[in-house]
């Protein structure tokens, strides 16, 4: 985490990899009632919202903590969303063990959905991006801009992602 | 989409993007700058500003000043989506105890008489009504630094802020602050209290993540 807070981009992947299975066991164990599906949404809307936080856990602080809260919050969230009223304690979390290995079971729904909202080009980078395995500087050559500018854009469309989701939550 | 594909996706963006630090600093001392600015422009400094500085009378600027320090504390603790109010939080309540017993001890020596003469003072509302007024940029620019955090409880976190503000901002006008009554202290307080109020407000609606 500290090296992907410095800008490296191959650490990053590697901590968003690692911390996956264990959001999805805290989203499983305590969000049951989701379902698969809702769970998973949580799960990227969790990853979502760590990324764009990502400066507010200090670097001197355990990680575990700070992933919890945000979790907590997003599994909250994802019950309001269905208009129900939940209070999930804390220190329950830290028992909860990481959800067993696997293929990626579903794709969530909601975070296509949203994505289905972007603006044409926004979504296009994010799929090329994610989906295809394209760096930014193919998919600048792409569509004839420089790779700072795909940079650029890459990070709005998760911003205007987040934006769309908590809309969805009101 | 699926997650393994977000991740590819969000791992491509590891741009480093300053965090509340960072734009506290960059938000703030701009704000500062300005609400001083303003004060000496607006409100003038005042008479024998210089003489009262090297008096023991600048406690009255140092004891906001001094405050700030762990309202700022407290303003990036609570940025945090882990964390409590904790040590800077204990220590700004144990000063506001400290400084209430201070005032009850002062009150009863010099009686409420003289304590209500020293409120009704000429430029009570001059200070109720500029403290607010000078705190609004750093108020802004404390909301907008906190943008980048995750506070667990968004209110409390721009309550934080609108302290802090409040704070700096009383700092600020005891640059023009004729009254030099410890007895006065009350008013200050009072002004204060809209700040914090606003910042819980605006924190509350402006904060969630």
């Amino acid at each position: 985490m500290r090296a992907a807070n410095r800008g490296d981009g191959r650490a990053y992947a590697r901590l968003l990899t690692e911390v996956t299975p264990v959001v999805r066991g805290i989203a499983r164990a305590r969000g049951a009632a989701l379902g698969a599906d809702g769970c998973e949404d949580v799960v990227q809307d969790v990853l979502l919202t760590l990324h764009l936080k990502r400066q507010s856990w200090r670097e001197d602080a355990p990680l575990r903590p700070w992933l919890y809260a945000i979790t907590r919050n997003k599994v909250i969230d994802a019950f309001r969303a269905r208009g129900q009223r939940v209070t999930l304690p804390v220190e329950d979390l830290a028992e909860v063990l990481a959800a067993p290995e696997g293929p990626d079971p579903l794709e969530a729904r909601d975070m296509e959905r949203v994505i289905g909202r972007l603006d044409p080009r926004s979504a296009e980078i994010l799929r090329a991006i994610g989906i295809a395995g394209d760096s930014t500087a193919e998919v600048g050559a792409r569509l004839g801009l420089s790779e700072g500018a795909v940079r650029v854009a890459l990070h709005r469309a998760f911003k205007a992602l987040k934006r769309l989701r908590e809309r969805m939550i009101e | 989409m699926k997650t393994a594909a977000l991740i590819a996706a969000l791992a491509a963006d590891a741009t480093p993007r300053a965090g509340v630090g960072g734009r506290m600093l960059r938000a703030l001392v701009p704000a500062l700058a300005l609400s001083a600015l303003a004060l000496v422009l607006l409100w003038g400094p005042r008479a024998g500003l210089a003489g009262v500085l090297a008096s023991p009378l600048v406690v009255k600027t140092l004891l906001p000043l001094g405050l700030a320090l762990p309202a700022l504390a407290l303003v990036r603790r609570l940025a945090r989506p882990e964390a409590q109010g904790g040590l800077p939080g204990a220590v700004l309540a144990g000063l506001a105890a400290l400084l209430a017993l201070a005032y009850a001890l002062a009150l009863a020596r010099q009686g409420w008489a003289e304590a209500a003469a020293q409120w009704w003072g000429l430029s009570t509302l001059t200070c109720l009504l500029s403290v607010p007024l000078l705190a609004l940029a750093p108020l802004a620019g404390g909301l907008w630094a906190l943008r980048a955090g995750a506070p667990a409880h968004p209110a409390r976190a721009g309550a934080a802020a609108g302290l802090l503000a409040a704070l700096a901002s009383a700092a600020i006008y005891t640059l023009h602050c004729p009254e030099d009554s410890p007895l006065y202290l009350p008013v200050y307080a009072l002004a204060m209290l809209p700040v914090v109020a606003a910042g819980a407000l605006l924190g509350g609606r402006l904060l969630r993540w």
